[in-house]
């Protein structure tokens, strides 16, 4: 372990006062804050824990062979159900370990969507707008970022592993871009220090001294924004000891499963416990137009023991009461098994789980006919799922924002949170 | 953030009867408004710029890259009282001026991520087109209706963009061009202005025959040809929802925005459209909606189009638009900061028939524009102009702006390329959507650990740090030198003293102490921004 992040959180107290002070002040914090002017100190101090993992089931998961089974029907596939901990609620079989998680889950079985591809999906499923929409949206990681992200953490707000989202922070700016990082800790490129410590140092004070000098007679904001970016590199280089697990993996993988995604499901859980606000997960390979049975097989042998590690884990540490955990792809599958064995992709109606903060577990909440091909009640689109997770996060799920003149909604017109959903 | 103020209609007599005061410089015009608008809110303004901080920010304004050693040097020792006027002069004739006014339009036009990006990415022949239309000093009114019109190798990329997006090429036309913003009404009648969707979908009537034939080539170099065809029209339904299967809405006849429908002959009975292919010329159709269209946007009785221009070109030199944000001048809730220099300007901008370098060389010699950069206001673009702006340089002003810094010699780059990529991506679009800058951690990652920016800083032969390593003269001077070679001004004598302490600390690693102290000055915020 390191001293870093025992703590909780990856930011010094004064540091955490002077943002909280500046918000009671009632002030913007200037264009790169995360904070929002409009709020109270309670709401926002009650905010400053709560955090976002997305599990990203890249190219669709099969709805019918995880959590919406039809045994017995011509769709139902050759998996057989399980019982879980909540009565009523069955899973797959290859979801052992999930299955008695269950009572932490809030299975959405009626997502009803709009963008059928990967790249509109993608896109779509991360920012709940549509892609040809010509708006840079951000995505949800960005949001996040933005809205429970500390300005002064040493650590990025919006960390992400894997194949996932393809928007970017887009109209929210580079101040909420993603941070890519390898499942095993790689860093992006140029994040590795190339110069000795003592240069490093030298060279700081000198440019530190220059911005001093700089700052006496030029008050822009954009000066000090470009400061205090630099600031935050010089912060995360130092900090990046926190990415390298290499040491507590041998241990952890017996909990995870010994995975690329279980490895990155573990990450996402020491990042949160160091403050990260978002971290994205992604899974590949569930794009099954053919052999779907065995594509499934094989995800769900990672997925479970990474998955329900996670939760577990969280909840030891006492992080899942404040961490929302989203298990979603950009499409669902068709309940239609085709020639090569396969199914296709799906946005009639498919399923998306939630757990932990803000979200009451142990249902399953909407439904589909008997072999899966319609939703029967309660659908839920993008935006109602977006607003969902936002409020669960205490964001404003209708936050304003402008892109030139134009106003933009963080959720479309018309999304409403599922209360239902919600603890 | 303070709005804009309405002015009191006493002011506003007063400025009107300042503007008619017929041929009175326009700089002597923008000069009395500025300072009238000074004193009407009561705002302390910076005092004038120095020679150092007015030279940079004119090079970069104007040919998009700082003054070298050797320009400022003389710059500096010139004690014309002339040079900034004549200064000025010399940058508008240089073969720099062109590209760097065709990047500004570029940006404006195409943005980072232009629609349609597979085929408009690269698109470096418009750039190319649009270049030698600013070398020439080709109107303004004439290269727009040549870009409305699309004929000419180059100016076709504009509408490439917008392939089979009528709705899209309307309302970019009206914001670029007419500083009007008639998105808002595509979907809906606009909530605060007069705009319905039959405004909406009218202007994309002009739009809807265009085709784009693609002649191929290589990404970058392909040849596309804009046709028009001589049927169809935009169909429009005011409620989707009431449309039986199939039906598709009723025609709109094309209408000029805020004036008449356009009147057009019928179609002949049995009417077929010829085919269009690629790589043949398409053919012309019996009656273009889209000459109209150049005709009308750039007509002098045109209402939106000077006054655009107008606001555009100031946001260009002065940061902030009259109205905020530059292309919202249609809007009835937005009253301009300053409405009787935004109307002189315009009227100026028709008499002189559209002449940019005429315009833009009464706004770099105004007092307003070489205001000092220093001041306690905040903002970026301070709305009543009492400081100079301050904005990032582009990738496409950094770039050729770290060379310059540190005698990079170009030669270097034809084995490595210049990595305009990778600074793209690090530099590419450093704004929240509101023209905000945002620094971002990417960024400066670049900055402390890349190769691409370490080779601008370490000592190669007749660069600058080589230079500095080399020659035989005292630190002071050396970092006399460093400061004007990257920064285009003499050092403090804090800073003068500091850098010596820095440099002179261990002779052994002299080379390494420079460059340090170059990368310094290259990483600082004084060195990112145009001030």
């Amino acid at each position: 372990m390191f001293p870093t992040n025992t703590t909780g959180e990856h930011l010094g107290r004064r540091a955490f006062l002077k943002g909280a002070l500046a918000t009671a002040g009632g002030m913007a914090v200037a264009n790169w804050g995360g904070l929002f002017n409009s709020q109270t100190i309670a709401q926002e101090a009650a905010r400053q824990n709560k955090r976002c993992i997305l599990l990203w089931a890249n190219g669709g998961a099969s709805q019918i062979d995880t959590f919406d089974m039809k045994p017995g029907r011509p769709t139902g596939g050759p998996f057989r159900p399980i019982q879980s901990n909540v009565n009523g609620i069955q899973v797959c079989e290859y979801l052992p370990l999930m299955a008695r998680m269950t009572d932490k889950l809030a299975i959405i079985r009626s997502m009803r969507t709009q963008s059928p591809d990967h790249p509109d999906g993608i896109y779509h499923m991360h920012t709940c707008y549509k892609q040809n929409d010509r708006m840079p949206h951000p995505e949800i990681g960005a949001m996040i970022a933005k809205y429970l992200g500390n300005p002064e953490a040493d650590l990025p707000s919006f960390v992400r592993m894997g194949s996932t989202g393809n928007a970017g922070s887009g109209y929210l700016g580079p101040r909420f871009e993603p941070f890519h990082i390898g499942q095993d800790g790689r860093l992006p490129y140029f994040s590795e220090p190339s110069v000795t410590p003592q240069v490093q140092e030298r060279r700081t004070d000198l440019l530190n001294f220059m911005e001093r000098e700089h700052a006496r007679e030029h008050r822009a904001e954009a000066f000090e924004s470009h400061r205090l970016a630099e600031q935050r590199a010089l912060r995360l280089m130092r900090a990046r000891q926190v990415f390298n697990t290499n040491e507590e993996w041998p241990r952890a993988r017996d909990r995870y499963g010994n995975s690329t995604f279980g490895r990155g499901c573990f990450m996402a859980r020491k990042l949160i416990e160091a403050g990260v606000p978002f971290v994205e997960v992604g899974q590949e390979n569930y794009d099954s137009h053919a052999d779907n049975f065995t594509v499934h097989k094989a995800n769900m042998d990672v997925l479970d023991p990474a998955w329900s590690g996670l939760l577990q884990d969280l909840q030891e540490r006492n992080l899942l009461a404040n961490t929302l955990v989203v298990w979603m792809g950009e499409v669902g599958r068709t309940p239609y098994i085709n020639n090569r064995a396969g199914r296709d992709h799906f946005i009639r109606a498919w399923t998306i789980v939630l757990a932990g903060g803000g979200v009451r577990g142990g249902q399953a909440y909407g439904s589909t006919d008997r072999d899966g091909r319609e939703v029967v009640d309660n659908p839920v689109t993008e935006g109602d799922l977006f607003a969902t997770i936002y409020t669960a996060l205490g964001i404003n799920p209708r936050v304003r924002h402008y892109v030139g003149a134009r106003p933009i909604w963080a959720t479309p017109e018309g999304s409403r949170p599922v209360r239902a959903l919600l603890s | 953030m303070p709005g804009p103020r309405i002015f009191s209609l006493s002011v506003l007599m007063l400025v009107s009867s300042l503007t008619h005061a017929g041929d009175k410089p326009l700089r002597q015009v923008i000069d009395a408004e500025i300072k009238a608008g000074w004193q009407k809110e009561k705002v302390a303004p910076a005092a004038r710029s120095s020679d150092s901080v007015f030279l940079r920010r004119v090079y970069l304004d104007l040919v998009g890259v700082i003054p070298s050693y050797d320009e400022t040097t003389t710059f500096l020792k010139d004690a014309d009282s002339q040079k900034r006027q004549k200064v000025i002069d010399k940058l508008l004739a240089d073969p720099r001026y062109g590209p760097q006014q065709a990047h500004y339009w570029d940006l404006v036009l195409f943005g980072r991520r232009p629609q349609n990006i597979f085929d408009t990415r690269k698109h470096d022949s418009f750039t190319k087109w649009m270049a030698g239309e600013f070398v020439k000093n080709e109107p303004y009114d004439r290269i727009v209706k040549k870009m409305l019109s699309a004929e000419e190798e180059g100016s076709e990329m504009f509408y490439v963009q917008y392939r089979n997006a009528p709705e899209e090429a309307a309302t970019a036309v009206a914001r670029v061009f007419l500083g009007t913003q008639l998105q808002c009404a595509r979907c809906h009648d606009h909530p605060f202005e007069h705009w319905t969707q039959k405004d909406f979908f009218g202007m994309a009537g002009f739009f809807v025959r265009l085709v784009v034939t693609d002649n191929g080539g290589p990404e970058g170099k392909r040849k596309f040809k804009i046709g028009e065809k001589s049927t169809g029209d935009v169909l429009f339904a005011a409620s989707v929802k009431d449309l039986k299967p199939g039906q598709k809405g009723d025609p709109v006849k094309p209408k000029f925005l805020g004036g008449a429908e356009l009147k057009e002959p019928e179609i002949p009975k049995g009417f077929k459209e010829p085919p269009l292919k690629g790589g043949v010329a398409p053919p012309k159709p019996s009656f273009s909606r889209k000459e109209k269209l150049a005709e009308w946007v750039v007509a002098k009785e045109n209402p939106y189009f000077a006054k655009a221009l107008a606001n555009r070109i100031w946001s260009q030199f002065m940061g902030r638009g009259f109205v905020h944000p530059v292309d919202d001048l249609g809007s009835e809730q937005k009253v301009p900061s300053h409405p009787a220099l935004l109307k002189a300007i315009a009227e100026r901008l028709i008499e002189h028939k559209f002449d940019l370098k005429l315009a833009i060389r009464e706004i770099v010699n105004s007092d307003a524009y070489q205001i000092g950069d220093t001041g306690p206001a905040t903002e970026a673009m301070p709305t009543m102009y009492e400081r100079a702006r301050v904005r990032p340089l582009s990738v496409e002003e950094l770039m050729p702006s770290l060379r310059v810094a540190t005698a990079y010699d170009p030669a270097w780059m034809k084995n490595t390329g210049d990595y305009s990529e990778y600074f793209m991506r690090y530099f590419g679009e450093p704004n929240d959507g509101q023209g905000h800058f945002q620094g971002s951690l990417s960024e400066h990652l670049f900055l402390n650990n890349a190769p691409m920016i370490r080779q601008f800083a370490q000592p190669r032969k007749g660069n600058l740090a080589d230079t500095l390593v080399t020659m035989k003269a005292p630190w002071e001077e050396k970092v006399e030198r460093m400061f004007l070679s990257v920064l285009s001004r003499t050092p403090t004598a804090v800073e003068r003293e500091r850098f010596v302490k820095h440099l002179s600390g261990d002779a052994k690693i002299a080379p390494q102490l420079v460059e340090e102290a170059i990368w310094v000055l290259l990483s600082c915020s004084e060195f990112r921004f145009n001030r």
